[in-house]
């Protein structure tokens, strides 16, 4: 083994949990590499559609026959398009199967689901943490909100979030930028909301990893509202905007893309890891890089596979498989429940910009005394806005006076919809399928998680209580809307390596160690214990901060 | 004429023959080359004329000036499926046929009425369609309708707007778009909207 091979640290995907571990890890001092499965992609260079005007889209961005055949997967919602398809992994080279319908949407690059992520960063509250003890259901986290508070303070400060300190107990304030505002319509259902629920429902500005005034070097949101085609202003957190930058600062990355990391390398002797394996996706040849510690990063389905695909001769079901729960407990948040409806009057007020974010309503089922037929709660993301021509006048279809009305505004609307927190079941799974095999022979992960009857009982509620908000706060014409419950439409897997307090019901301990190899950590989804109900996506950058903090510690006093 | 316009007259002439069927055209094909359909020039002018009714030329540009025909043809071939594309060109043709026969002449020779008076009727008709379809709690926009007139209005309709309302023309001269508008005002004027007006 040449020396080059060897580092202090390797970070395995570089999404925005893998960007966070490289970032704390080299600004300690540690000599890191961080593997990347898919290509290169730079930071405002290889935004090739960001600056394109929508008449330049062939299809202004719709999308063809030819990309709904080749994207199966990512066909079934609005991420199928024709102005970011690059950002998604090609489903023709890396299949999955689904025991039971699974939305699995990827993004295999530098900087993974970070360049499209949706931004909304909301901090859990002391009662998510400990729902699961309170509940009797799976395990207890293993820390509290006081255990990452600090963590969520840092991450906030280095990632650049804007929103108000609302003061919503439920959902803890946090070191903010100055927030976006709500528009007409938006603050004055969020009053009527308020005065109508007496204070115990709120609508708040989404609280969006978006800056609103320039911070390390990044240029403040400029409201185009074309995040998801990657930045040129870097004014939306990612790991090419963020992490990556500061972590190349320090000198002490080295970043590898197309790097499948296909195990990590145990020693039985120290019972430790030594190393990954890397498939060269490109070549085909494969690597071995070894180093000290080993943060996996690399998503909750895939972080599950690696360790599936590990040490199968010591634990027949892989590294860190002994407690029987790797691999299980796969949550996301059910969707696709809401309401909308038409909102009378503001006929001279419009917006303009285009701002990259919406309301929020936090949680305020199953807390305070109110009791449902289920457990956990819900929360709604929403927006109001206006039609940008007019509406249907059935006498007016077509026409030079049709014309003239399409360039007209139109009607205001105001539209809700829920983000349902999913309880970890045990049977939720992932497992490797032993025939099917990818584009690089390697056995491809089988979904099998669906949502059970606290989720369907809630679901009931997120379409109610959708209507009945709406029409206290005067919106008109109010359906409601409840779309099959397909998990993984949320893109917020989690839990297939949870955290525990027990090595023989969780697969990781409090500091994100596995436990069956403790200088391994996950820091993605994977460690997710319950779902909570809020993205998690600013969870995952404190925990990652925090857990490096602590294997810096550890390695500095020999103890790794 | 100053030697200016003259020129500037010749390339919008050259610019507009590519988009219309001329004598420097193989005979009888569209004057676009597409992977899926089939389309003739004159099933190509006939989809012209039924944009330019939806979307006419009046002080401003319409639907040919802006060759939303082409657009719409573009979608269609690339954009829909197999089924949609067979109800879509076989809609085309009985559309023009039916035209023919009730005005006695070519869809794109009737006068902005009579071609409003045919196609308003479609409208009418889809509109009944959806109202009993809703009744049944079925869900439209899954299938296209059944009446294949219909389907080739829907999509030529639905396309045509959504080419206008996205061209560069729509949205630099009739709205005001920004690519970096810089800013969010949340509380903005409707009289301020139209384009020309400072934005901010």
């Amino acid at each position: 083994m040449s020396a080059n091979n060897t580092y202090d640290a390797i970070v395995v995907g570089s999404g925005i949990s893998g960007g966070w571990a490289a970032k704390e890890l080299t600004e300690k001092g540690l000599k890191v590499l961080m593997l990347e499965r898919g290509r290169n992609i730079e930071h405002i260079k290889d935004y090739v559609n960001a600056n394109k005007a929508p008449w330049e889209f062939e299809h202004r961005g719709g999308r063809t026959q030819k990309m709904i055949e080749d994207y199966p997967v990512l066909k079934r919602d609005y991420t199928l398009n024709e102005a970011n398809l690059d950002y998604w992994v090609n489903e023709k080279e890396s299949p999955y199967v689904e025991d039971k319908p699974f939305d699995w949407f990827r993004g295999y690059h530098v900087g993974g689901r970070s360049l499209m992520w949706g931004r909304q960063s909301y901090r859990w509250h002391e009662s998510d943490f400990e729902a699961n003890l309170k509940d009797g259901i799976a395990v207890d986290w293993p820390i509290r909100y006081a255990d990452l508070a600090p963590w969520y303070s840092y991450a906030e400060k280095f990632a650049g979030i804007s929103g108000n300190r609302d003061g919503v107990p439920i959902l803890p304030d946090g070191d903010f930028m100055p927030a976006m505002e709500m528009n007409v319509v938006e603050k004055d259902v969020s009053a009527r909301l308020k005065s109508y629920y007496k204070g115990n429902r709120h609508m708040i500005i989404g609280r969006t990893a978006n800056i609103t005034v320039p911070h390390e070097g990044r240029t403040n949101c400029q409201y185009r509202n074309k995040c998801w085609l990657g930045c040129p202003f870097g004014a939306y957190f990612s790991t090419q905007s963020s992490t990556l930058p500061a972590a190349m600062k320090t000198g002490n990355l080295t970043l590898r893309p197309w790097s499948i990391v296909t195990k990590v390398l145990y020693d039985k002797d120290t019972k430790k890891a030594k190393g990954v394996e890397v498939l060269d996706a490109e070549t085909n040849k494969t690597y071995e890089y070894n180093a000290k510690i080993i943060f996996l990063n690399a998503s909750t389905i895939n972080t599950a596979w690696i360790l599936q695909n590990s040490a199968t001769d010591i634990w027949p079901d892989g590294l860190g498989s002994s407690s029987g729960q790797l691999g299980h407990n796969l949550m996301d948040h059910h969707l696709g429940v809401g309401a909308s409806g038409m909102v009378e009057g503001y006929e001279d007020k419009y917006m303009y910009g285009r701002r990259a974010n919406g309301i929020y309503i936090p949680r305020y089922r199953n807390l305070d005394g109110d009791k449902r037929d289920y457990i956990r709660g819900f929360g709604y993301q929403g927006r109001a806005d206006r039609d940008r021509w007019s509406r249907d006048i059935p006498e007016m279809n077509l026409g030079g006076d049709f014309k003239d009305a399409l360039a007209e505004p139109g009607a205001w609307h105001m539209g809700i919809g829920g983000f349902g927190e999913t309880l970890p079941y045990h049977e939720n799974r992932v497992y490797l399928d032993k025939t099917k095999k990818d584009k690089w022979g390697l056995p491809v992960p089988v979904i099998n998680a669906v949502i059970k009857d606290n989720e369907m009982k809630m679901r009931i509620d997120m379409a109610n209580d959708a209507k009945e908000m709406l029409e206290a706060a005067g919106v008109k014409q109010v359906n409601t809307y409840t779309s099959e419950a397909v998990l993984g439409k949320g893109i917020h897997e989690m839990g297939t390596a949870r955290m525990g307090r027990d090595p023989k019901t969780s697969v990781l301990n409090g500091w994100n160690q596995v436990w069956d190899a403790q200088n391994v950590f996950v820091t993605d989804g994977a460690a997710m214990t319950s779902a909570a109900c809020q993205n998690p996506s600013l969870t995952y950058m404190a925990m990652t901060a925090r857990a490096a903090n602590y294997a810096v510690e550890q390695l500095k006093k020999g103890n790794l | 004429m100053n030697r200016r316009t003259v020129i500037k007259n010749l390339a919008l002439i050259i610019g507009g023959a590519t988009l219309l069927p001329s004598c420097f055209q193989e005979h009888g094909k569209a004057s676009m080359a597409f992977k899926k359909i089939n389309v003739s020039a004159d099933q190509e002018r006939f989809v012209a004329d039924v944009a330019e009714t939806i979307i006419p030329k009046t002080d401003t540009p319409g639907a040919k000036d802006l060759s939303l025909h082409l657009f719409v043809l573009k979608m269609v071939d690339d954009c829909f499926s197999k089924k949609d594309q067979d109800a879509f060109m076989a809609g085309l043709d009985k559309l023009s046929k039916e035209a023919e026969k009730r005005y006695d002449k070519p869809f794109g020779q009737c006068s902005q009425q009579q071609r409003e008076s045919l196609l308003t009727e479609l409208d009418q008709k889809q509109m009944a369609y959806q109202k009993a379809q809703n009744a049944h709690g079925k869900n439209l926009k899954k299938e296209l309708p059944a009446d294949d007139m219909l389907a080739f209005y829907g999509i030529t309709k639905g396309e045509t707007i959504f080419g206008y309302t996205n061209s560069k023309y729509f949205m630099t001269k009739q709205i005001v778009y920004e690519l970096i508008p810089g800013r969010y005002n949340p509380n903005f004027p409707v009289k301020n909207l139209k384009a020309g007006i400072k934005h901010g």
